[in-house]
């Protein structure tokens, strides 16, 4: 990436500097408490980010873990700015939310801790509301339960470019939304590219968290990841990766590791 | 030809159509000993050593379990016949006699999975435990599968005169878990029609 531009330090030294009783008018249903609360949790644990249950909120999940891995100050001075003027610009990305996102943050429910996280919804939100890609065509303008639909979605380039511009990075990306990269030796590609870079995948998250008991399922990606580690016993590979503010490690064949990847993005550390 | 077209339209028609049937209406009343009983074994052992539970195969063998630490979340899946099943288990200090209480239970009932979820309320946290059952079905080429999902909450909920589950005391918002809509069995258990069992 574009390297540490900020630390922890920094970060939790400004918001101790910040009014946190504030309230904003613009964003009726945030709750300041639970706000900067928020910002303190993600300052403390960068990885704790939590993208919800049942949204389609992974990619700026991934994309904040990225954010957070160089430079926490940019966000919390950009996410207090935003709150403060409704508006406010991250690495020359400038954020300016519809009226509609302004006022569902602070109301998602049944999304598991997300519910609470006010910070964190008002983030989501506002990046899907911004970067848009082909799967937001028709549905570009939220409406109330839109965190599950296809206006929060994002195809492998959109992911790309958000990373791109958001981290300022270099970005390499093999695969595609429905054609798995021509590697062809998956574990290989992984293995040798996760100590020397960040690497993030794009999954078929169906295959390895079924939903139901069918044979025959659409092969097409549906999560983004951070890999952290990978292993190899025979025929058996352990992934650990991060999602959904935790850590996760789980072990499948060979074969399933290559049914299940889309897209390999390799980020510059 | 155009006879021939009418056909097969008419043909597609009806095989995409038809939705699945659940052959009993009355699922949780035949079953209620049984699966009020495995949501009572996993409410006790879920607090000790939190985690999930899923068959992930139409024969009721393979189960898929999730672990859960504080720091990572381990997700296995296991023949549950497999030794390698039970000495996991011991490995991360589950009660293995109560899991597979739970898994036979489950298997018996045809549970797919169960689950626990926290939700908050008036800003504090809650948790409700959630299973989801194959029932018997009727199904029709290109019909989705059915599962009955039993949500089951820790404290009265409220409901509007169709019997659907709302946000709250004074609201007729209803509240969806999972995007799905539930309805009244009793004041604090509910359930939902899905194509999905999680």
């Amino acid at each position: 990436m574009a390297g540490i531009i900020s630390s922890k330090k920094d970060a939790l030294e400004f918001l101790h500097k910040i009014d946190q009783t504030k309230e904003n008018d613009q964003w009726p249903n945030i709750k300041p408490r639970l706000f900067y609360d928020n910002l303190r949790l993600n300052l403390e644990d960068h990885k704790s980010f939590y993208p919800g249950r049942s949204t389609n909120f992974c990619s700026y999940g991934a994309l904040s873990y990225l954010v957070m891995e160089n430079d926490p100050l940019g966000y919390v001075k950009f996410m207090n700015e935003l709150y403060e003027k409704g508006e406010a610009t991250f690495n020359n990305n400038h954020f300016k939310p519809s009226k509609e996102v302004m006022k569902a943050a602070g109301t998602l429910k049944f999304t598991g801790v997300l519910d609470i996280r006010h910070a964190e919804q008002m983030w989501f939100l506002v990046l899907a509301d911004t970067f848009k890609g082909y799967l937001n065509f028709f549905n570009k303008k939220f409406h109330e339960g839109d965190e599950n639909t296809f206006w929060a979605a994002a195809n492998l380039s959109k992911y790309n470019r958000m990373v791109s511009e958001m981290c300022n990075t270099h970005v390499k990306a093999v695969g595609s939304d429905l054609i798995k990269p021509w590697v062809k030796d998956v574990y290989g590609y992984l293995e040798k590219r996760i100590d020397s870079n960040i690497v993030s995948l794009y999954i078929n998250n169906r295959i390895i968290h079924k939903k139901n008991h069918d044979k025959v399922k659409f092969s097409i990606p549906t999560h983004f990841i951070i890999l952290r580690q990978i292993r190899r016993e025979g025929n058996l590979v352990t992934l650990r990766y991060w999602d959904y503010g935790r850590e996760t490690e789980m072990q499948i064949p060979v074969r399933t590791l290559k049914k299940i990847i889309f897209g390999i993005i390799t980020i510059d550390k | 030809m155009t006879c021939r077209l009418i056909f097969i339209s008419i043909i597609l028609f009806v095989l995409t159509s038809c939705s699945t049937k659940i052959v009993s209406n009355n699922y949780y009343q035949e079953q209620k000993g049984t699966v009020d009983s495995i949501e009572r074994r996993y409410e006790k052992l879920n607090p000790l050593n939190p985690f999930s539970l899923a068959y992930t195969d139409k024969k009721f063998n393979i189960i898929s379990m999730e672990m859960i630490s504080d720091t990572l979340t381990r997700i296995y899946e296991f023949n549950v016949n497999d030794q390698r099943f039970a000495d996991t288990l011991l490995k991360y200090n589950y009660d293995t006699a109560g899991v597979f209480y739970l898994i036979r239970k489950m298997k018996g009932s045809k549970v797919t999975w169960i689950n626990s979820f926290d939700y908050y309320v008036n800003d504090q946290p809650q948790q409700l435990i959630i299973l989801s059952i194959k029932p018997r079905t009727i199904r029709y080429i290109f019909s989705p599968p059915r599962y009955i999902a039993l949500a089951y909450f820790r404290t009265n909920q409220f409901f509007d005169e169709k019997g659907r589950l709302l946000d709250g005391r004074r609201t007729k918002e209803v509240r969806k878990i999972k995007g799905q809509v539930f309805y009244k069995i009793t004041d604090r258990i509910c359930y939902t029609i899905t194509d999905k069992y999680r």
